[in-house]
Parts: structure tokens; C-alpha cells; sequence
């Protein structure tokens, strides 16, 4: 008995702490933005369209990949091609210096990356200190985690596409991290140098995890979406444009460089670290292979059950209920609903309408919405229902 | 203020912060004149209660919910100016008077904002309540006239018969008359009742375009 009660007060202990975090992390989150909205209003409050960000990201990437794809040479030498050397490395080169704005698209679709990952953590931190993330939204939360190591994941090949001398590193520390994964490892390194040494078919192999995740992405996103009626997936122009003259700017300040060409005789062993997407290059060779697979895993691990860790900052929610009797069938609150909660089924037999609103449990947010959105008082919250409010205004106005 | 009205604020507890505010009963502390209704959303609100509250003999509804494009439930925020605003169903009836509607869009933080602009609502309300009471004379010969020259945009609803003097008219007399009543598009000048939905009334350019209008 003692031991639960302090098993309990530990509970609070936590649980307010952590609520009291929250809390602030909240205000502030809402000051910034009050503060943006008088400088550029709400409409154009690019905190507004944090999940539309790394979308617009996105579509950059794609479209300046499908100009980098059309030259990009995937492999490491051509012995019997020709006598000049083209290779992965040369066509990088050729990309960037010869033909015309090369350099730029290059540039664009590097720095669109790093703004992606950029705009993702934005994204989840605010998702995260606005408590936009648990319960009926479990689903985007968890997607969510899914899209940000694949996003990872292919900026990581894409550095390796280039082969440079930091190419050639990276893919060897991926070879070396792989191989010391038990059972698993030997085949994931089979898999990923497409052979078991680097060879013209790892290149190609690389190529393909980049392009073809990046189209799993859009597969990812599709579940990331799936529950949400009207997903705000597109900046307003105006904020689309500064984004892209954002970007412009970064390309134009500082171009990118390959680096040495890869010699797969030489052992480079340093490298510029890009911290959007290889942090866990530099953790790694910061600590023990088991210490940094353990840790990679824990923390994927937690990001992604943080919604089921997290409970009691606000209330449970208790689905709407329909009246039966009341629904006409009308399909406002269907329409209305921001998370798909509503479904029209067949009105049951005898009644004088052609559908029946009902409520999908477990996607029901409880925010009242659909009871808005209803001109029969059809659909209720149970904890809130219309009839009290309308006799406490009444009660209220009338007294007077 | 002690013969004044009562008004009624709708707020979605996620929108300006008013719990220090309240007194035991539901009202603002500070005036005790406003009672406050507590939504999980504003989307909840429906304008059918904003319309009950004018029956009921309330001078005027605030409607407060976040800051446009910040709702917790996504939409909620967004739907109901929209239903104000008529551009989705349900709408308010069109003989409802807008000018005795208020929607206010402020974040957590903004209660003090809050408390200014239903202050100022507060007197428009009561500046009509005076208006109309000195034209109706008495309600058997109810005459709107200083009402239609304080809101050219809607002019029918008002011309069409008025049974009271709270100016809730009987629907289907405003329904045949009024096509362009839903949405007053020339702002009234001494009121920004309505037409503060169309823009997020919480930033400083939207108090200053009002106090400029009056």
C-alpha cells in the first residue's frame, strides 16, 4: 500500500514537471507567433504551415533530382567505355561546371534538403509543445517519426552519390556500423555495397535506395495524411517564394564543392560534417559501434512511443454521439470533421432520410466540431451536450 | 453599465486565457455583465446559440477562438468564422444583426487584448441599445430608420418588419427580402462587429483600422 502511494507521488512528481515544461514550451511557442503574426499576419505566419514547409521542401528535391538524375553517371570507372574517365564523381563535376546553372541545381537540391530536415524538427517540436500529437493523432505522430529517418537516411546516400574522398568514408563507416550488427549485419552490408566489395554496382545500388525511398516517401506521407480532411500540404506563393529565395541565397553565398575525387587506394579519415544529415557520422566516430547502435535505436525507439509515454496533459477524449431520432443525413459534419471521424452509412430502415451520421471512435477527437457543423442538434458530446449551453446562455440573459 | 445589457462570450478554452478572470458564476469578474461559455473549441459554437443569446434578450455575443491558421483542432477556428461570415452552412439566420456579434481571434496570452476589445464592444452595444431605443418609441410602432443609416449593407433585413426592438426579426420575413444582407461588405462606421471576423482582430493593424473608421 505504501509503496504504491509512493510509486504515485513519484508519478506526480514527473507528470507535473513534465506538464509544467509543456506548458511553458507552449506559451512560448504561441508568443513567437503572436509576435510573427503582427509583422506579417496570420496568413503569411510561415509557424502556420510547419508541416507544409518540408512538403514544399520536398517537391524542390524532387524536381531539381529529375535535372541531376539526367547527367548523373552512377559508377565508379568506365574502364570500358573510353579513355577519359567518367564516372560518378566527373559527372558530379560536369554537373556543377559546365552545364548551364548546373552549380545552382546542385546547390538548390542540397540546401533544399538540409531546410527539409531543417523544417521537420521545426515541425515536430511544434507538434511536440502544442500537444498535437497523441491520441487520435498517434497514426501522423508515428508516420511522422518513420518519414524523418527515411528523409535521413536518403540525404545520407545522396552524400555518398557525389564520391568524393568523404563519399568514400561515409560508405566505409556504414560498412563497418553494418558489420557489427549481429545475424543481420552481414547481410545488410551484402545489400548495401550491392556485392561485398565496393564496386560499380554499389554505386548504382546507392542511386537506387536514393531515388526509389524518395518515392516510398510519398507512400509514407500518403499514411502521414490519411486521417486529416483538408491537410495543409502547400505554402501560401508568397511564403513558397521567400523559401525559394532563401534557398537561392544559400547557393549563391556558398556553392557547393566536391571534394577529392574517391580513391578507393586511399584512406581519408577526415571530413566536413553537414549536422543535418550526418550528426550520426560524427556520433559514431565519437563512441563505440554497440554504444551508438544501442542508443540510435533507443532513441528511434522512444521518438516514436512518446505518444503512448506522455498521458493525462488534457482530458481523455469522449467521442460524439449521434441521435439517431435527430439525423437527418445532411453530411455537414461529415464535411466538417477534421480528422475523417464521421462516416455517412445508410439510414436504417423506416426512416424518412437516405443516411446516418456516424462516429468513428478511436479517430474522434472529441472537439466538437461536427456539433458546430449540425443545425438538428443530432450530434452531441456527451460531456458538453448543446441543450446545457443553450439553457445556461438563456438562463443568463434572460435573468437580466 | 448596471442597465446594460447582459452579453454573452463564447471561447474556446484553448483561446485566450480567461479562467483568472471569472468570478464563482461563469462571469467576468471585472464586469460582471459578460457571461463566459467555455467551448472545448470554438468550432463547437453554433451560430443556432449565438442566435438563442440575442433572443434570450442578450445585447450582443462574443465569439472568441485562436488565432486563425493556430487551431489545436486543426479547423475549428476557421469553420466557425466561416459560418459568421455565411460562407459555410450552418449560417446565422439573415435578419440575425450582425452588428451585435463579435469574433475575436487571440491566442493563450492575449486576455488583457480580450478584456479591451469587449470593453469596446460593450459600448457599441450599448450605443445601439440607446439608438434604438430613442427610434422605437414604443415597440407597437417599432421604427428602424436610425438603424438602416448606421448600417447601409444591410438595409432590408432591418426595413423588413422588426417585432422587437433586440432586432431578432422573424426569419422568413428577412429570407424573401435580403439576398445581400448575409455578408455586410461596407463596414458601418460606428461598428466592427461582423466584418472584425474577416480579419484576425488580435493584430495591431486591425485596432487601428477600426479606431481610424470611427
Amino acid at each position: 500500500m505504501t509503496s504504491s502511494v509512493q510509486n504515485e507521488s513519484n508519478d506526480n512528481w514527473l507528470k507535473q514537471g513534465y506538464n509544467h515544461f509543456i506548458d511553458i514550451a507552449n506559451k512560448i511557442t504561441l508568443a513567437i507567433e503572436d509576435g510573427i503574426n503582427i509583422a506579417v499576419t496570420s496568413k503569411y505566419n510561415p509557424l502556420y504551415y510547419h508541416g507544409a514547409l518540408p512538403q514544399f521542401y520536398l517537391w524542390v528535391l524532387f524536381l531539381s533530382g529529375l535535372l541531376l538524375f539526367a547527367y548523373y553517371v552512377p559508377t565508379i570507372d568506365n574502364a570500358y567505355l573510353s579513355n577519359r574517365l567518367i564516372n560518378a564523381w566527373t559527372s558530379v563535376q560536369y554537373i556543377t561546371n559546365s552545364i548551364p546553372f548546373g552549380g545552382v541545381i546542385r546547390g538548390i537540391h542540397r540546401y533544399a534538403g538540409d531546410a527539409m530536415v531543417l523544417f521537420i524538427f521545426l515541425h515536430a517540436i511544434r507538434v511536440w509543445f502544442t500537444d498535437r500529437y497523441r491520441q487520435y493523432r498517434w497514426i501522423q505522430w508515428v508516420s511522422g517519426v518513420v518519414l524523418l529517418l527515411m528523409v535521413l537516411f536518403i540525404g545520407q546516400t545522396g552524400y555518398y552519390l557525389v564520391w568524393d574522398e568523404r563519399s568514400l568514408l561515409l560508405t566505409r563507416m556504414t560498412v563497418s556500423a553494418l558489420e557489427a550488427l549481429p545475424i543481420i549485419g552481414a547481410p545488410l552490408k551484402a545489400w548495401f555495397l550491392n556485392g561485398d566489395t565496393i564496386t560499380n554496382l554499389t554505386l548504382s545500388n546507392f542511386l537506387f535506395i536514393h531515388i526509389g525511398l524518395s518515392f516510398a516517401l510519398l507512400f509514407v506521407l500518403w499514411l502521414h495524411y490519411v486521417r486529416m480532411t483538408r491537410p495543409v500540404i502547400t505554402p501560401p506563393p508568397a511564403v513558397n517564394f521567400v523559401l525559394v529565395g532563401i534557398l537561392l541565397l544559400a547557393v549563391f553565398l556558398v556553392p557547393i564543392t566536391s571534394g577529392k575525387m574517391a580513391d578507393l587506394n586511399s584512406q581519408p579519415n577526415t571530413y566536413e560534417v553537414d549536422w543535418f544529415f550526418l550528426f550520426n557520422y560524427w556520433l559514431m566516430s565519437h563512441m563505440s559501434l554497440a554504444v551508438f547502435w544501442v542508443s540510435m535505436t533507443a532513441a528511434a525507439v522512444i521518438a516514436t512511443i512518446l505518444p503512448w509515454l506522455v498521458k493525462n496533459v488534457s482530458p481523455p477524449v469522449i467521442p460524439a454521439e449521434v441521435v439517431i431520432s435527430k439525423c437527418t443525413g445532411c453530411s455537414l459534419c461529415y464535411r466538417d470533421c477534421p480528422y475523417q471521424a464521421i462516416e455517412m452509412v445508410p439510414a436504417p430502415a423506416g426512416s424518412r432520410f437516405k443516411l446516418l451520421a456516424t462516429v468513428n471512435i478511436p479517430r474522434c477527437s472529441s472537439c466538437g466540431i461536427c456539433v458546430g457543423a449540425c443545425a438538428f442538434d443530432a450530434i452531441d458530446l456527451p460531456q458538453l451536450p448543446d441543450a446545457n449551453v443553450l439553457s445556461e446562455i438563456k438562463t443568463f440573459a434572460e435573468a437580466k | 453599465m448596471a442597465q446594460s445589457k447582459p452579453v454573452i462570450t463564447l471561447v474556446c478554452e484553448r483561446a485566450a486565457d480567461l479562467n483568472s478572470l471569472l468570478d464563482s458564476k461563469g462571469n467576468l469578474a471585472e464586469m460582471p455583465d459578460v457571461h463566459v461559455v467555455k467551448f472545448p473549441c470554438s468550432g463547437m459554437i453554433q451560430p443556432l446559440m449565438i442566435e438563442a443569446a440575442l433572443k434570450a434578450g442578450a445585447g450582443g455575443v462574443i465569439v472568441c477562438g485562436c488565432q486563425i491558421g493556430d487551431c489545436y483542432y486543426r479547423e475549428g477556428n476557421k469553420m466557425i468564422r466561416d459560418r459568421l461570415l455565411g460562407e459555410r452552412p450552418p449560417g446565422l439566420k439573415k435578419a440575425t444583426d450582425r452588428r451585435r456579434i463579435m469574433a475575436l481571434w487571440l491566442s493563450r496570452m492575449q486576455k488583457q487584448r480580450f478584456i479591451a476589445e469587449s470593453k469596446e464592444f460593450i459600448y457599441r452595444v450599448q450605443a445601439l441599445d440607446i439608438q434604438e431605443g430613442i427610434s422605437a418609441g414604443n415597440k407597437a410602432s417599432a421604427n428602424p430608420a436610425p438603424t438602416v443609416a448606421a448600417k447601409p449593407a444591410v438595409t432590408a433585413p432591418t426595413a423588413a418588419p422588426v417585432v422587437d426592438s433586440s432586432s431578432t426579426s422573424t426569419p422568413t420575413a428577412a429570407t424573401t427580402s435580403a439576398p445581400a444582407a448575409a455578408k455586410p461588405t461596407i463596414r458601418p462606421p460606428t461598428t466592427a462587429t461582423t466584418p472584425a471576423t474577416e480579419k484576425s482582430s488580435s493584430t495591431p493593424e486591425a485596432e487601428s483600422d477600426k479606431t481610424s473608421s470611427t
